[in-house]
């Protein structure tokens, strides 16, 4: 007789496969006692994987992915879009000083600083599947972790009484050697990251500074032989955390 | 704020996609992001849904994909910057590691992404074959030998081969 289908076969194990066919693979395999091994082996499986999941999908409750909570944050990403759109028409309006203000835009951001926290931010705290190299177990391990990569003390900023708590740390190369950031988050998710590294070949060290990169807003400045940036989100709330926790630093 | 139909439908929903989330981040906020991000574009493109698809595999196609997106914008990223990182044995959940069913999780998690996403699809979600086939964007031949494929991985490391897995996530 013919060996049933691998469509048949995998029918059988998932118990989608009734009458005729699913007679015709139990005689096969009853004939093919190595195969029929295999297959009830596959059978094992599915059901165990099955009973083990179940009771699985019971995850605490996230409001962030509440359905009106998403449909909020898009509205709220439309006004912001508007907001700007209007901005921008507001500023070609003004003309001459529109025009004066956008040469000093291009001349700070010939050079802009800190570029590689904000692309750090933006891989940690923005892309999924991108895993911290550290996450924390008990206070002190990110701080812990800290002192064993740079010489001098690099204090990690404290935001909790602000409602952020350090979730994940990771290494990141430069050519200066190795930078670390440490990602805090807030109950409902939004991310502000500390970033440290020492300081690049020509600008030794940083005055402080700020700048604002596709709603994102770097601020930095250098203090114990250190370039530090906190970064978070370009609002107003996450802006102050960000400035006070950067304020003992430089 | 107004009441959308189709929200009682996505919170059902929301479990399995949490579920399905975790074990290809293997960490919490990660998944949940994931499924934050598959929502948003969920409803932006609820318009462009095709009808013959179930509301369950349009989601989780939605989520597979912009996983297997992040995970190529993160390597980029990497390859830009330069990694330090060493590979860590993967973190689960403790919930799961406590589970009654350890070994089975162990096995099923030291599969690739694609291969724990099309068994949680086929013997946990009970989607059909053409279901998954559209998910992928594959025939079906293919769904069946890659499900073969995957069928005997998780045999292999159920009954403690040691086998180094053939794809390793962020990597």
């Amino acid at each position: 007789m013919n060996e049933p289908s691998e469509h048949d076969i995998h029918a059988y194990v998932d118990g989608r496969l009734d009458g005729e066919r699913r007679d015709a693979v139990e005689l096969y395999l009853a004939r093919h006692p190595e195969r029929a091994a295999e297959v009830h082996g596959w059978q094992r499986d599915a059901q165990q994987l099955r009973a083990a999941l179940a009771g699985d999908a019971a995850t605490p409750v996230n409001p962030a992915l509440e359905p009106a909570a998403i449909r909020a944050r898009r509205r709220r990403r439309t006004v912001a879009r508007l907001a700007l759109a209007a901005s921008l028409v507001l500023c070609v309006g003004i003309g001459g000083l529109g025009g004066w203000q956008m040469r000093s835009w291009q001349g700070a951001s010939a050079t802009p600083p800190m570029g590689d926290a904000l692309t750090a931010y933006r891989l940690l705290a923005m892309e999924e599947g991108a895993q911290p190299d550290l996450v924390p177990r008990r206070d002190g391990d990110l701080q812990a972790w800290l002192d064993r990569h740079f010489q001098r003390r690099v204090a990690m900023p404290d935001l909790r009484g602000a409602g952020f708590r350090p979730v994940g740390g990771r290494l990141f190369a430069t050519e200066q050697g190795a930078a670390a950031m440490v990602l805090y988050r807030d109950a409902a998710g939004h991310a502000i990251s500390f970033y440290v590294r020492p300081p690049g070949p020509r600008r030794h060290l940083l005055p402080r500074g700020e700048r604002i990169d596709d709603g994102l807003l770097a601020q930095y400045g250098s203090g114990n032989g250190y370039n530090y940036a906190m970064v978070s989100r370009a609002q107003d709330n996450d802006a102050q955390v960000a400035a006070r926790a950067l304020q003992p630093l430089i | 704020m107004p009441v959308h139909p189709l929200d009682d439908a996505l919170r059902e929903l929301l479990p399995r996609l949490r579920r399905f989330a975790l074990w290809l981040t293997r960490d919490v906020p990660s998944a949940d992001d994931l499924v934050q991000a598959t929502l948003e574009r969920a409803l932006s493109r609820w318009s462009s849904r095709r009808e013959d698809a179930s509301l369950r595999s349009w989601l989780f196609a939605i989520l597979y994909r912009q996983f297997l997106d992040g995970r190529r914008r993160a390597q980029r990223h990497a390859w830009l910057l330069g990694r330090l990182r060493t590979e860590e044995e993967p973190q689960w959940p403790s919930a799961e590691r406590e589970a009654v069913a350890q070994s089975m999780l162990q096995a099923f998690g030291r599969l690739n992404a694609e291969q724990r996403s099309l068994l949680l699809w086929v013997t946990v979600e009970g989607l059909s074959y053409q279901e998954v086939a559209q998910i992928l964007d594959v025939p079906i031949g293919t769904v069946m030998s890659r499900l073969s494929r995957a069928r005997a991985a998780l045999r292999r490391l159920g009954e403690g081969e040691t086998t180094i897995p053939a794809l390793r996530v962020l990597r």
